[in-house]
């Protein structure tokens, strides 16, 4: 029967291509893992995990890369979330029809962006503003953070929205119909229903922060020491691997992919965490 | 009591107005960022953008007035490449999701596995494909082995983009096939794809953009700077996203760089700003046609 057969190896056909993602995934982390693996074991964590770059001492530390992640991804968050929060309850609460397409169609051409097209923006624009002001050399986790903040501000805005469009209706009717001005809805039956979503969106955009490569490079000026001010240069652990990878060999190239390896390792967390969060917010709607 | 009611009353109404005048300025806020950006990137390099002797020109390294001919070929013929190694794998395992797979272990697996490679960074994409394409496979610099890590990169998307689109086919069309004797594989060929591919050609349009404007996971792969328009695939190429970073970093060599820069930057916010158009308009025109009468 050979209909019977065809279907079955298509059927094996597409299953293979349903896995190719999970083959991709553990090729990458494989690899990079593979690569990592030779600083791992003549370096020495303690080495890798020390705050001093200086590979031709042999010192391969990534700390101020590392800080220099979680400070421009903290500082984007900081800057981006209540943009993006704001925007979120504009779209779904207080817009007029109009309005409303007119913003949520600006918000997706913001997200379609390129990075680099926006890192070009903040080395030509933005960090000679800076520099101006503050007199310093203007490039830094400040710059870095404006950066990241217009850059996670789409994706966070976007998928806050679902989480407050999916709040049932019954509930803000609830709340207006005993009086509760809009902002009292918002804020005491609104926000606390949809903040498992709210949260899901804002590690979502934590992730593409710490990912996010050209746009910082551009604006967060080479240094591989520990940022004096918000505007001194630094790097973060995507920036180092850029800037470095090109010109370097052995043990120093092994120690840019453990950075890499850290940064797989710090995605792969996040999205466990969104995972668990969607979980909780599964359950809290089952208690509803 | 009903006098301390109303203050307070009136006060709650102060603190909402309040409110809707903050999410109102945060929105115009978004909104002037937006304009902002765009705009200043267009007005700094929208004249040599919209100039043909800069779009089809070649590229100089020693004197002013070089174009970027080979950059636009390499970010489109990277883009088309990619595509065609990721439209079939991402289409075919959206299919195997929406019409094959029972809900289990295996799902899961590839769920999880789908979320975890959407969030790799696309630097991390970048060195791994200089491992693994570049120099294992021998591959060198060249268009393939960018096209194979991009691949990779966006495989999650487009899956998930296909398999939105597949679920979206109404079951009755698919109930139809199998009552005429379709076997599961027919019905997904004569009944689902037919109907889903409006749909998935959105997803592909939107996957063009975000490859041309990628830029981390290329310059590792596929290379920084061209002279020459590169036809062959396994030959060094430079998207103009790359060449940006090429003019950031060494452009002090090209005395006209910061032009160059500007304008390969305007030409290429412009191209995917197209591309985006073009997505929406053909999920419009599908809608509309498809009409959803059913």
């Amino acid at each position: 029967m050979p209909a019977i057969s065809r279907e079955w190896l298509t059927r094996k056909v597409l299953l293979v291509a349903a896995m190719m993602v999970v083959v991709g995934l553990v090729t990458v982390v494989f690899f990079v893992a593979k690569e990592a693996l030779p600083s791992l074991s003549q370096a020495g964590p303690a080495n890798l995990f020390s705050s001093v770059w200086d590979p031709r001492e042999g010192r391969y530390g990534m700390l101020v890369f590392l800080v220099g992640t979680l400070a421009t991804t903290a500082g984007g968050l900081l800057l981006g979330t209540p943009l993006a929060l704001g925007l979120a309850l504009f779209l779904t609460q207080v817009a007029p029809r109009r309005p409303r397409e007119l913003f949520s169609r600006l918000v997706e051409l913001l997200a379609g962006i390129p990075s680099i097209v926006l890192g070009w923006l903040g080395f030509t624009v933005l960090v000679p503003h800076i520099r101006s002001i503050t007199g310093s050399s203007g490039s830094g986790i400040l710059a870095a953070s404006i950066i990241l903040a217009v850059m996670i501000v789409p994706t966070v805005a976007a998928i806050s929205r679902d989480a407050l469009e999916a709040v049932p209706a019954s509930y803000t009717q609830a709340a207006l119909a005993l009086g509760a001005t809009r902002w009292q809805t918002i804020s005491g039956v609104l926000l606390p229903a949809a903040k498992h979503g709210i949260l899901a969106a804002v590690i979502l955009g934590m992730g593409r922060a710490m990912g996010e490569t050209m746009a910082v490079a551009m604006v967060i000026g080479p240094a591989s020491v520990f940022p004096t001010s918000l505007t001194s240069p630094t790097h973060t652990l995507t920036t180092k691997i850029l800037m470095e990878m090109g010109e370097s060999t052995g043990l120093q190239r092994s120690a840019l992919f453990a950075m890499g390896l850290v940064l797989l390792l710090l995605a792969m967390a996040l999205v466990i965490l969104v995972r668990l969060v969607s979980r909780a917010r599964e359950s809290y709607a089952v208690i509803e | 009591m009903a006098r301390r009611y109303r203050g307070r009353r009136s006060a709650q109404a102060l603190v909402d107005r309040l409110a809707t005048v903050v999410i109102w300025s945060f929105a115009l806020l978004a909104l002037l960022v937006v304009v902002t950006v765009i705009g200043i990137i267009l007005w700094n390099g929208l004249g040599a953008a919209l100039s043909p002797s800069f779009v089809f020109g070649k590229p100089q390294a020693m004197w002013e007035g070089g174009g970027i001919w080979p950059m636009v070929v390499s970010s489109f013929y990277l883009a088309a490449l990619t595509l065609a190694l990721v439209i079939p794998l991402g289409v075919g395992a959206a299919v195997y999701m929406s019409e094959f797979a029972r809900e289990g272990r295996l799902v899961r697996l590839v769920r999880f596995g789908a979320d975890s490679l959407s969030a790799v960074p696309s630097v991390v994409f970048g060195i791994f494909g200089m491992v693994v394409f570049v120099i294992y496979l021998g591959l060198g610099y060249s268009l393939l082995a960018g096209a194979l890590t991009l691949t990779l990169l966006n495989l999650p998307t487009v899956m998930r983009s296909a398999e939105e689109a597949i679920r979206a086919v109404p079951r009755s069309y698919r109930e139809a096939a199998l009552a005429m004797g379709c076997t599961r594989w027919e019905t997904v060929r004569k009944a689902v794809l037919p109907v889903a591919v409006p749909g998935i050609t959105t997803g592909a349009i939107l996957s063009a953009g975000r490859i041309v404007g990628e830029s981390a996971a290329v310059i590792y792969t596929v290379g920084l700077f061209v002279r020459k328009v590169p036809w062959s695939p396994f030959r060094p190429a430079a998207p103009m996203a790359a060449n940006i970073w090429h003019m950031y970093t060494e452009g002090a060599l090209v005395p006209d760089w910061f032009r160059v820069a500007s304008g390969e930057a305007a030409f290429l916010l412009l191209t995917v700003l197209a591309l985006n158009l073009a997505a929406r308009m053909t999920a419009r025109t599908v809608r509309k046609r498809m009409g959803y009468r059913d």
